[in-house]
């Protein structure tokens, strides 16, 4: 296959035609997926996610007697298995689940958990527990750290969205960016810029300009076209995560290079009359995943794109007086693709051995980003991580 | 072999204008690009005729252009940072900087900054101390010519750059080594020239460097005053001693020989040799580290003036942003400094964020798809004037009459050419711009803003 350096240096063989946007408008078209490397999307859950009223344990009796109003009932929850099911506005994620293409990890936090929003979230993105180190670098940020230099120049890890790089992404060497949309993409105008018939060759500046430029040009006019309507997998959902998800696909597709995307879902810090607006976050992320997946799979892109959703922290088992959670310690992960081992792992929550009202924690999450580094990125989790954790066996 | 090697062996020897190395309009552009933020057509035509002495004696001195824009320079500067600081809004800040570049009489100095601000690359992503950043920022600028090794003393005892290596979190029993490292591999020594037990002893050197109030405090409860090994002396040493065995190591000179090197040579062209890093490493040692003295040594020799290189750097954001509005002198209405310094931004470069410890790598990993993209938007939004504020279109077509007396095509092709390139583009682009600036022999106003975009916009204007 031919990556898009080797195709623009072809492209200098070439005769352009005499404007830019149609040349682009042709070989855009005819020229598909140019890389083969693995990529990796990660959703934060922003606020702490209520992994309980996710993942539901309806058959379980401490379950309805914690949650007197907020318990949502064995007719309502989509049943995955005879211990637990799904919100019941989680449609897009149970299609995904039943597809084969969605796993849950349960119970996943780490010891000693901290219920401060920053601290938590800290610890998720940096993987240290030393408040020390919350503000250098991130787990992500350390593992690109560790990859052989990429053939492209672009950002090893970008996040969508318009907030501030997270700290997750941050490393000694690697590089994290952010884009905020993709006007920053476009071309605003191509009618005065050069039309060069011939590309140089060579390797000096300015033909490494030259050839740069139609790059430039190639790129945007590839995310141009990237946004046509995705037509029979129905319409990008509502609300910012699916815009974002829509985008990162986008990117993925026109080959923007970079191994990371990152996006932030907020609003998950449901304190009180929860179950409205934590169903809907829950069908705006489920929707958005199944949405994003569907897209990447029309493009034959859907083998080379692994998705991790976590929140810095679940919620306490018993609901407070507002009908709503305040904050607990473990939760559910996600993690969605086509080369996953899809179902439940990890053991469902025991509410009947609650410590000091919250859910123990079964699997540590660095078990999980160790199966993510290792087995997705295959890149060398230990210096990330800081030692070795038993294995989840989640590819 | 490269043409700036000469006879008398010293590989720096002082440019003298020749026949084979004239004082022409490339080599002044190319003066006023490298070690500034590029020049009026106007002060280009009056350092080719006052020659490269009296010109290279005013970037030197920083007396680069009389500031008849704003005459109160420092002290609006100054109230810009100072209200950037108070909003806490760090677009105040970077415009702050942004306003500085484009009005200051010293654009030397302030591609010195910014070679600091790289040098030492600390991000406000992770001090979120605006009032500490712009301190640090004034530390690089008064600093700038200042020997290393004042300018490292003054940097590495400052709140910045103490928050951002974690000086704090590094004590007696709980040493952390990340100030000690960057201190070894970025500040000074370079990779290669010491072994993890340096970093380890050097960690321990610096325990206790701390900060208070955004002012260096040493906390000597904190402080680990056992017996050290580092580069191979032992001693009971402290911060000071680390700080000054690495300003005493020789592979200091030599890595400050590369960056100067970096800066003003160009990466590509092979304009600079081994001989000349190592000459220049020496000369520093024997002026103590002097920056200035290796600046002006650099500014002024013939390897500077070298065929070999010219042309033979990409722009860096602020280079490219700020020289295109001082180059095309639009500054009624004036420039939005926050719209500037959110394109340098676009283009790669987040003034006061750096992506990472490294800082920018700089040279062609400033361009990338976005960043060009953004480099082609910024040329249109300019000449159409959004960058102004109130917005209003760019008088292209005054500043080419003014200058060329007439409205001529090939004329105006030919000004925009000298005065953002230094020459006469190749025929390829040529075409390109002829093509632009349309088919009738006389340009209108509009014809002359394409013509601008397109010039801008062209590869080669990237380059300097």
């Amino acid at each position: 296959m031919l990556t898009r350096r080797e195709f623009c240096k072809q492209a200098t063989l070439i005769s352009l035609a005499p404007t830019v946007p149609a040349f682009l408008a042709q070989t855009a078209h005819s020229a598909v997926p140019l890389k083969d490397e693995r990529i990796l999307v990660v959703i934060q859950l922003d606020g702490g996610n209520d992994g309980l009223n996710t993942v539901v344990p309806y058959p379980d009796e401490n379950y309805q007697r914690l949650r007197p109003k907020l318990a949502i009932g064995e007719g309502r929850v989509l049943r995955v298995s005879d211990s637990v099911g799904l919100n019941p506005a989680m449609r897009g994620a149970h299609e995904l689940l039943s597809e084969g293409r969605l796993a849950i990890v349960q119970g996943v936090g780490y010891p000693n958990p901290s219920k401060s929003h920053e601290v938590s979230m800290a610890i998720w993105q940096t993987a240290r527990f030393d408040s020390t180190e919350h503000r250098s670098y991130g787990w992500i940020g350390r593992a690109l750290d560790e990859a052989p230099a990429a053939n492209s120049d672009g950002p090893a890890a970008l996040l969508v969205g318009k907030e501030a790089l997270p700290v997750t992404l941050r490393g000694r060497k690697s590089i994290g960016a952010t884009l905020a949309n993709l006007d920053e993409m476009q071309v605003a105008d191509a009618s005065t810029l050069g039309t060069q018939r011939e590309a140089s060759v060579g390797d000096d500046l300015t033909a490494f300009m030259r050839r740069s430029r139609l790059d430039a040009l190639l790129t945007a006019e590839r995310l141009r076209q990237a946004a046509k309507p995705p037509g029979v997998v129905g319409t990008v959902p509502e609300g910012e995560l699916g815009k974002r998800l829509a985008l990162i696909a986008r990117l993925i597709k026109s080959d923007f290079g970079a191994r990371v995307y990152y996006a932030v879902q907020s609003g998950y810090d449901t304190h009180a009359f929860q179950r409205e607006p934590h169903a809907d976050l829950l069908r705006e992320l489920s929707e958005g995943l199944r949405f994003f997946l569907d897209i990447l799979k029309r493009d034959g892109l859907d083998d080379r794109v692994l998705v991790l959703a976590f929140s810095e922290f679940g919620r306490r088992a018993e609901e407070n007086a507002s009908a709503g959670t305040d904050h607990g310690t473990a939760g559910p992960v996600f993690l969605a693709g086509s080369k996953i081992k899809p179902g439940l792992h990890g053991a469902p929550p025991n509410l009947a051995a609650l410590e000091k009202g919250d859910l123990a924690v079964n699997v540590d999450f660095r078990q999980v980003y160790q199966e993510v580094l290792a087995n997705w990125l295959t890149l060398p989790p230990q210096g990330v991580l800081k030692g070795a954790f038993e294995p989840l066996n989640l590819f | 072999m490269p043409d700036s090697t000469n006879k008398s062996g010293d590989p720096w020897t002082p440019y003298i204008p020749s026949e084979r190395l004239p004082w022409d309009l490339a080599r002044v552009v190319h003066l006023h690009r490298r070690a500034g933020f590029a020049g009026s057509w106007t002060a280009l035509q009056r350092d080719l005729s006052e020659g490269p002495k009296a010109s290279l004696t005013r970037v030197l001195q920083g007396r680069m252009h009389r500031n008849r824009a704003v005459p109160e320079f420092e002290a609006v500067a100054a109230s810009l940072a100072d209200s950037g600081v108070s909003t806490t809004i760090p677009e105040r800040l970077k415009a702050w900087w942004v306003f500085r570049m484009l009005f200051t009489p010293d654009p030397l100095g302030e591609r010195l900054t910014l070679f600091w601000h790289n040098h030492f690359a600390t991000s406000n992503l992770k001090v979120e101390n605006l009032a500490a950043m712009r301190r640090q920022n004034e530390i690089f600028r008064e600093s700038a010519r200042a020997p290393f090794g004042e300018l490292l003393r003054r940097v590495v005892k400052d709140a910045a750059l103490l928050d951002w290596l974690d000086a704090p979190a590094n004590r007696r029993e709980h040493p952390n080594e990340n100030l000690a490292r960057e201190m070894m591999e970025l500040f000074t020594l370079g990779v290669g020239n010491y072994t993890e037990l340096d970093v380890q002893q050097g960690g321990r050197a610096l325990t206790g460097w701390s900060y208070k109030d955004d002012g260096f405090r040493e906390f000597p409860e904190q402080h680990d005053d056992g017996e050290k090994t580092i580069l191979n002396r032992t001693g009971h040493w402290n911060g000071d001693d680390f700080v000054a065995m690495l300003l005493g190591h020789p592979a200091t000179s030599i890595r400050l020989a590369k960056r100067l090197c970096e800066l003003f040579m160009g990466n590509e062209g092979g304009a600079v040799t081994s001989a000349h890093i190592e000459n220049l490493a020496e000369g520093l040692r024997i002026h103590q580290l002097d920056i200035g003295w290796a600046v002006e040594r650099i500014l002024r020799s013939e390897a500077f003036f070298a065929a070999s290189n010219l042309r033979t750097r990409v722009l860096g954001p602020p280079e490219f942003v700020i020289g295109t509005v001082r180059a095309f002198e639009q500054f009624d209405p004036p420039p939005s400094t926050l719209l500037l310094a959110e394109w340098i931004a676009r283009m790669g470069q987040d003034l006061f964020y750096p992506p990472n410890v490294f800082g920018w790598r700089g040279g062609r990993s400033w361009i990338d798809s976005r960043s060009l993209v953004a480099r082609m938007n910024f040329a249109a939004s300019f000449v159409q004037g959004a960058t102004c504020h109130p917005s209003a279109p760019g008088n292209i077509l005054g500043l080419i009459e003014r200058t060329t007396g007439g409205s001529d095509r090939e004329a105006g092709i030919r000004f925009l050419s000298q005065l953002l390139l230094g020459s006469e583009p190749t025929p390829d682009t040529r075409r390109e711009f002829e093509s632009a600036a349309g088919t009738r022999a006389r340009l209108d106003a509009d014809a002359a803003r394409r013509l601008a975009i397109c010039v801008l916009a062209s590869p080669e204007a990237q380059l300097g």
